[in-house]
């Protein structure tokens, strides 16, 4: 306590006794905008404190984090006894979505609103740079959607247990999370710097969210029209319409049977059909499946061997390795051996029947399938363990954290240059 | 402590702006301002709504870079060396702003932090800014439940926390109530007294008149600097002598050949000052006449102010 300190009982008119504390604050020089760690430790702490939220905050927080812990409750109890990695990675989903939701819309609203209430240039003229302000607020949106993973953590930690994840692989794909929502977050902060008002950048925030999160899988699959080919192909088909009553009668006992040697080809004549099938080269377009953030954060998680899954210690592959098949099949584009199109004539096969004359053995049939169930095997094998490809993911990210920042102490540096249309300074 | 030739001797002139003019887009703000303020005096800064007393005020701050002119600041000058500027000032804006769930010690405590003081001289220099502007009481308060006035009262005691030679005072008086308005002439006089530059502005003229060492004049964009300043000087001249009879008074003026403005009630003449009004009162009554009402017109700021006006209609 200083000795200078009045007492709340002194009457009010008194004048304080003695000269006010002198301070001596450090001289400045220059126009300096790089953040600093001291301004954006302080910068964070004052976001922090004024941003606690009211009551009817706590009550809003309360609802949103009781139906995500049913919905982590639910995962938790329906936890099967051998392993399984689908109740992680819905806790992980949550985890992502209530960052998502949360930390983009307080820091869309941060500079705008900071402006309108005429708080925003007191803290331009102190000694806190453009970076100081501009980071310290991108932490402290950021640092509730961390209150947000740690409320979850219990959860995160139980179904960890039982997922068959390393540890190491955890904090990967966690550590994905949380830049994911750091970079939303930058996002929003830097539209709440552009718009002047907050209804606009919080829209503009979401809707950047929900561009990167649904829109590049739209944007995909609308782009898969422009890789498809057309080939076309020309089927033959029997002609029942011109068939005698016995001969079809004949040929489906033969159906029935297996036995086509009674048959004569001369009966059965023979339509052509022709039409186009379409084959769609997706691996020219996975490109944009993999600057989704969502996506970019499944690839982060361990690849799960459909095969040996059990010898190598995983759960059954849950919804993380089905995206990252479904993205593999994307990424390699269409199997010529498998789906590759081979034209279907139905009369070549009948006078091969006939001919042949049941020379085909049921031994050699199940080879034939045995094969291509290898075949299709093989394929799955191989696109479960196709290499992960979070790298585009996570430079679109990086570009994006980097270039709103970029933006956002731009727009906070004082002299102002230009000001946002229908604001004020103060 | 070395000093050197640039150490801290005391810059006299400690706003120095020429021609400065700043336009948003269409609008032109500030066309073309002048102005001077000394270390230690306190200089108002006059004009009709929208005449840029506002953008001029945010230019001087380093928060607003001019199209045209120069600005110095404590010897800085706000555009290679605003980070300077900045701290040297001590800023009230005219918009009221302030951290809604802190309290008063506490806005001023992390005020003072970004600012670089250590927290626990911030905090005792808190304390002591919220007795100056008497809002001990509401130290431990969260800010929002301050009245109009004592926000006002806590933006004064933001814009003192890093004790700054130069204080922007934007509307100070806005809001307050009489004893409040009372209260804050004493302490802008004190601010001067410490050897402060004050830089005023407000509407509230009356109130000017006994605050204020200087007067700039603004007029859409423009600063009237000398005819202004001759205005003033002149109207600070003026007496008022209201007769029973302006008749007889208006007859022996004239006799004298006294310059006047006859008026319906009396006359307004020109008197240098007190000793010579006091003789100018003598002579009257000795010339019969009956004089039931004699001082200076009124607000010299004030008549200055409608006369300049009367150049918009």
């Amino acid at each position: 306590m200083t000795t200078t300190a009045p007492t709340g009982t002194q009457p009010p008119a008194a004048p304080p006794a003695s000269a006010p504390t002198p301070v001596a604050p450090p001289p400045r020089k220059g126009n300096p905008w790089l953040p600093t760690f001291r301004g954006v430790s302080l910068m964070t702490r004052i976001e922090l404190r004024r941003r606690r939220p009211s009551t009817k905050g706590y009550i809003f927080y309360g609802i949103l984090f009781a139906i995500v812990i049913a919905i982590c409750i639910a995962a938790a109890i329906f936890t099967p006894a051998q392993l399984s990695s689908t109740n992680f990675e819905i806790v992980l989903i949550m985890v992502l979505g209530v960052g998502m939701l949360i930390a983009p819309s307080l820091s869309a609203t941060s500079i705008n609103g900071d402006s309108g209430e005429g708080v925003l240039a007191p803290l331009q003229m102190s000694h806190l740079t453009a970076g100081d302000i501009a980071v310290g607020k991108l932490l402290a949106s950021w640092t509730v959607s961390v209150f947000a993973l740690v409320a979850l953590s219990p959860f995160l930690i139980y179904t960890y247990l039982s997922s068959g994840w390393r540890l190491g692989e955890m904090l990967i794909t966690i550590g994905a999370i949380l830049l994911v929502v750091l970079t939303f977050t930058a996002v929003g902060l830097a539209w709440s710097s552009i718009a002047a008002r907050a209804v606009a950048s919080v829209a503009l925030a979401h809707l950047t969210t929900g561009f990167f999160l649904i829109g590049t899988i739209i944007v995909f699959g609308v782009s898969t029209l422009l890789v498809t080919e057309e080939a076309p192909d020309r089927d033959r088909y029997i002609d029942y319409g011109q068939m005698t009553p016995a001969a079809e009668d004949a040929l489906n006992d033969a159906y029935m049977t297996g036995d086509f040697s009674a048959l004569n080809a001369d009966d059965y004549t023979c339509i052509d059909s022709e039409w186009a099938y379409t084959v769609t080269h997706t691996e020219k377009v996975a490109w944009i499946l993999l600057m989704n953030p969502a996506v970019m954060i499944t690839e982060t998680a361990p690849i799960v061997d459909p095969e040996t899954w059990e010898e190598d210690g995983r759960a059954a592959p849950g919804v993380f390795a089905n995206v990252h098949q479904l993205l593999s099949e994307a990424r390699l584009g269409p199997d010529d051996e498998l789906t590759g199109y081979e034209p279907w004539d139905e009369c070549a096969d009948l006078e091969r029947q006939i001919s042949a004359a049941a020379q085909v053995s049921d031994e050699d049939m199940e080879a034939e399938w045995a094969e291509t169930e290898a075949d299709w095997e093989a394929r799955q094998r191989e696109v479960a363990n196709l290499e992960r490809a979070p790298w585009l993911g996570l430079g679109v990210s990086v570009l994006l954290l980097v270039g709103s920042m970029w933006i956002v102490i731009n727009r906070l540096r004082v002299p102002y240059k230009k000001l946002r249309s229908g604001t004020r300074v103060a | 402590m070395t000093a050197t030739a640039q150490a801290p001797a005391p810059v006299r002139e400690a706003i120095v702006a020429t021609g400065v003019a700043r336009s948003f887009g269409s609008v032109h703000a500030v066309q073309d301002a002048t102005l001077t303020v000394p270390a230690g005096s306190v200089t108002a800064l006059i004009g009709p709504n929208g005449c840029g007393k506002t953008t001029l005020m945010l230019m001087l701050s380093g928060l607003l870079r001019p199209d045209a002119g120069t600005i110095t600041v404590a010897g800085h000058n706000p555009s290679t060396d605003a980070a300077a500027v900045r701290a040297s000032i001590g800023w009230m804006p005219d918009q009221l702003g302030s951290w809604d769930n802190l309290t008063c010690l506490q806005t001023l405590t992390l005020m003072g932090e970004a600012y670089r003081i250590p927290r626990a001289t911030a905090r005792a220099r808190g304390v002591d800014l919220l007795a100056r502007v008497h809002l001990s009481e509401f130290a431990e308060r969260p800010a929002r439940v301050l009245s109009r006035g004592q926000k006002q009262r806590l933006s004064l005691a933001r814009a003192l926390v890093h004790d700054p030679g130069v204080l922007l005072l934007d509307e100070p008086a806005n809001g307050l109530d009489p004893r409040s308005r009372i209260e804050l002439r004493t302490l802008v006089r004190e601010f001067a007294g410490e050897g402060r530059a004050v830089l005023v502005s407000s509407h509230v003229l009356a109130e000017l008149d006994e605050m204020v060492d200087d007067a700039i004049f603004m007029s859409q964009g423009r600063t009237l600097g000398d005819d202004a300043a001759a205005m003033v000087a002149d109207a600070k001249t003026k007496y008022r002598v209201d007769a029973l009879e302006p008749q007889v008074l208006h007859e022996a003026l004239a006799a004298y050949n006294v310059p006047f403005e006859a008026q319906e009630y009396g006359a307004i003449v020109r008197i240098d000052d007190a000793h010579k009004a006091a003789q100018a009162l003598a002579w009257l009554v000795q010339q019969g006449v009956a004089v039931h009402r004699f001082g200076p017109v009124g607000s010299a700021l004030e008549q200055t102010y409608m006369a300049m006006n009367e150049e918009r209609r």
